[in-house]
């Protein structure tokens, strides 16, 4: 069980390492208020219609340059990224040198919570009407 | 439980599961007392194979690690394009794996009680 953990754990920390550094990537190639237009998206690349979480990278720039209007526009998503980016490592890193199971207890009471139909059901109608917002963007 | 009812759970059942769990499965199904047969016999595992052709087409957008309940993982999947599309790969190798790993779990589950 402990090494499951410790297994999430790293996981966890190094998407989010991931995360980060796609993020400075962005940021240092980043020219005025242009953003980048390379996308490792999969589905953009093939099909050329954005996924529902496209334009979540530009969403988080925007919230880094406190313009949140347009990190709304780009994609709400952003937000709830932006949280976790900011929340998540600092609570894993809490975890692991206190040695405790609080992140780890409140993921699978979580994953169980989010499994509820009247709790997944919502979530996947938002998550529809944002999809189809972003393809009538064209983001 | 009867030898034969044992085989016979795991000639339907052994492809939902990895290839070294089936002798520990099949130690813990003989066992066990004849009356959970019926609950043995009722259980639904998830298919690694339909798992495979969700990941394929849906992986992107973590459909495959929702359908094996991995509920978490599958927004994490969502939320990022498929983990920058580098996931999603991966995933088209790991998904089978973890698909038996969750049909241990479930097995394991519903004999604990």
């Amino acid at each position: 069980m402990i090494s499951g953990r410790i297994k999430f754990y790293s996981l966890l920390l190094s998407a989010f390492g991931a995360g980060y550094s796609w993020l400075i990537y962005n940021l240092w190639y980043q020219t005025g208020n242009e953003h980048s237009s390379f996308t490792v998206c999969f589905i953009k690349n093939t099909t050329n219609i954005p996924c529902p979480s496209c334009g979540s990278t530009r969403s988080v720039l925007s919230i880094l340059q406190r313009d949140f209007i347009s990190a709304l526009y780009f994609n709400p998503l952003g937000y709830l990224i932006f949280a976790a980016l900011l929340i998540f490592p600092v609570w894993i890193l809490f975890d692991l040198f206190l040695e405790k199971n609080t992140f780890w207890d409140f993921y699978h009471k979580m994953e169980i919570r989010l499994k509820k139909p009247y709790v997944a059901i919502p979530l996947l109608v938002l998550l529809l009407i944002n999809w189809i917002w972003n393809i009538y963007k064209g983001i | 439980m009867d030898a034969s009812k044992v085989d016979l759970f795991i000639m339907t059942n052994g492809k939902f599961f990895e290839s070294h769990q089936l002798p520990i499965i099949r130690e813990r199904l003989l066992e066990l007392d004849d009356s959970k047969w019926n609950t043995v016999q009722i259980l639904q595992f998830k298919d690694p194979t339909t798992s495979l052709i969700v990941s394929l087409l849906g992986g992107s957008l973590g459909i495959d690690r929702f359908i094996i309940g991995d509920t978490g993982k599958g927004i994490g999947k969502l939320l990022t394009c498929g983990g920058f599309g580098i996931w999603a790969i991966i995933d088209w190798f790991m998904i089978q794996g973890a698909t038996r790993e969750k049909n241990i779990l479930k097995f394991q589950e519903a004999l604990a009680y």
